[in-house]
């Protein structure tokens, strides 16, 4: 009788355990991750293999993932295939690195500039109220806005371009180091200037720490909105550039190089993302004692810079720190 | 001698009551002051420039602008143009808040939340251009390429609002909600959804400003009416006071919606937390 069990019980545990590492696998959420790319892959053949059965004209416009691919290939290659002169348009490498020195160059003036105008409007009533009107007015223009009109009063080239990463970036950048400012530690100031701290030590170490959240709110902000403000502004105003490069396709009515091209887009802004600034993040904020400080206090500060943001700047400023809380919240997982 | 002693300190906060209300008088004055004097300074160098510094046709200065606003509104043509573009943003976003406040409180389980993380980066990251220009090129001029491309656009800014109120939602409700075995969907319905409406209200403004953007950029491609339309032809047409014109008007128009239609909304529907927030 037992040395029938025996092995019956001996057996259903093992069985059981098999199926509970499969079942664990299939619901651990990094096959879930895995999964979406594979989900969109299928979704994407589905929906072409169905518009192709209902409406049989579609096929040539359709992008189909092979296509797609051979299309991104064709770009990666592109400079070992016919060197880097080509003539109609320059390679891939050249294209993003052009655009990147536009984004830098229009950057720099939008950091520039909005951390003057928002260290005066967060240390002077007046200045705040002379600027405060036209910074909402900055963030409610869409780029397209600013693209269209740069392309007419600069012309074609590079100055169209730069001067709309600058108008779309700089209200950020102006409410982030504003916001900043506001939020320094009074008692601190007050306590050093009691044990009579000096001036520059008092800037180093009270005054810039505490703005440091917020300056990387800002470039964070300018550099993402500044790149997205780019992008449209060389669709109208460039003769060279990321933009320009997929409304060449777009015009050449390839479909396929459109989204292929578009990947790069991603790419280029997850690379940005998670190489550049998250790397920045972590250099900028090493003073801090501990991740989980790191996250918290980011949270306290994000938290008081939304409820002042919406009071201030409505919907769109206080999204700006809440999509802040969001990236924080992004690093605090991966880590 | 009791009333004596009960008047002076009763004076004393009168008078200390009026001189903070003086100081605050004085504030706003000096606030305005400034204000006032950024609009002159600013509207004045625009019509100082146009015409000096700029040609006249390059920047019209904004005197200009406004005939031509007036002029444009006789024509009946403003209207129209914002009917289309509104329609557009209402059934584009519409969808899209529903389907970002779905992911989001789907989120709330980790896998559905590790599923569509990578979704809403590429949501987040991505120009709307991109979006923009793949709709135009596959779906040409049809009403749903511009629609795809919104909620392609916004529904990530709704899914982030959502989760971080997901994230915060009161675990001893949830607890509690759990031990009394209460079904999935009326614990979503009576726990979550209440206690998310202010972020799901802070995902709708804020999606609604990127998607009214957005509206504009996909008209420029895959349309033949709206205001992202409008600004197109007048600048292919070197009309900059038209141009300038549509801008002003997609500006007032959108200073409205926040202002106006966005705040009586909140208020009619957050009035039974008015006293939370107040205090």
């Amino acid at each position: 009788m037992t040395t029938v069990a025996e092995p019956l019980s001996a057996r259903q545990p093992k069985k059981t355990k098999q199926d509970n590492t499969l079942l664990r696998i299939v619901k651990s959420p990094k096959f879930a991750r895995l999964l979406f790319p594979i989900a969109v892959l299928v979704v994407w053949y589905a929906s072409i293999e169905i518009i192709r059965a209902i409406w049989p004209f579609a096929v040539d416009v359709l992008p189909t993932p092979t296509e797609t691919v051979s299309a991104m290939w064709d770009e990666l290659i592109d400079p070992f295939v016919e060197g880097t002169q080509a003539a109609t348009r320059e390679n891939l490498y050249a294209t993003f690195a052009r655009s990147l020195g536009r984004l830098g160059l229009g950057f720099a003036i939008s950091m520039v500039l909005g951390t003057i105008i928002g260290l005066a409007m967060g240390l002077s009533k007046a200045a705040d109220a002379f600027f405060h009107d036209w910074t909402m007015a900055l963030l409610a223009m869409p780029a397209l806005a600013w693209a269209l009109f740069g392309s007419l009063v600069f012309g074609f080239g590079t100055a169209g371009p730069v001067f709309t990463v600058v108008a779309a970036g700089i209200p950020f950048v102006i409410i982030n180091v504003r916001e900043g400012v506001r939020n320094t530690p009074i008692e601190l100031f007050d306590m050093a200037r009691a044990f009579g701290v000096p001036q520059n030590r008092t800037t180093r170490h009270v005054l810039l720490p505490s703005l440091m959240p917020f300056m990387f709110a800002a470039v964070r902000y300018a550099f993402s909105i500044g790149w997205k403000g780019l992008v449209i502004a060389e669709v109208f105003g460039g003769q060279n550039g990321a933009g320009w490069t997929i409304k060449f396709w777009y015009d050449a009515h390839r479909a396929h190089a459109v989204v292929g091209y578009a990947f790069f887009f991603i790419i280029f802004a997850l690379f940005l993302e998670k190489f550049v600034f998250d790397r920045m993040a972590e250099r900028v904020f090493k003073w801090r004692p501990s991740a989980v400080e790191i996250v918290e206090e980011g949270f306290e500060d994000q938290s008081d810079l939304v409820e002042s943001a919406r009071a201030d700047y409505g919907a769109i400023g206080a999204a700006t720190a809440l999509t802040e809380i969001g990236i924080v919240r992004e690093s605090e997982q991966d880590g | 001698m009791t009333i004596r002693v009960d008047e002076q300190p009763s004076a004393a906060l009168v008078t200390e009551e009026e001189l903070a209300k003086e100081a605050r008088r004085k504030e706003l004055i000096s606030r305005w002051f400034w204000r006032i004097l950024s609009y002159v300074v600013v509207l004045g160098l625009w019509e100082f420039v146009s015409g000096r510094v700029l040609e006249e046709a390059l920047l019209p200065g904004p005197i200009r602008v406004v005939q031509t606003f007036g002029d444009i509104w006789a024509t009946g043509k403003m209207p129209s143009a914002f009917q289309a573009t509104l329609t557009r943003i209402v059934i584009g976003f519409g969808l899209s808040f529903i389907i970002g406040a779905v992911i989001g409180i789907i989120s709330q389980n980790k896998w559905w939340e590790a599923f569509f993380k990578d979704a809403v980066i590429i949501g987040l990251t991505a120009p709307g251009l991109i979006w923009a220009l793949i709709t135009a090129i596959i779906f040409g001029n049809r009403w749903y390429g511009p629609v795809i491309a919104i909620i392609l656009t916004t529904f990530a800014l709704v899914t982030v609002n959502v989760s971080e109120g997901v994230k915060a939602i009161p675990k001893d409700l949830m607890d509690m909600g759990r031990a009394f075995k209460v079904p999935l969907l009326e614990q979503n319905r009576h726990i979550v959804i209440p206690h998310l409406a202010p972020f799901l209200f802070t995902g709708l403004r804020f999606g609604f400003s990127i998607a009214w953007k957005v509206t504009v950029l996909t008209e420029v491609f895959s349309s033949s009416e709206g205001i992202g339309f409008e600004m197109r032809t007048s600048s292919q047409l070197f009309q900059m006071d038209e141009f300038l014109t549509w801008i002003l008007a997609f500006f007032l128009f959108a200073l409205f919606l926040e202002k106006v239609v966005l705040q009586a909304f909140e208020r009619r529907y957050f009035s039974w937390r008015r006293e939370v927030t107040s205090a």
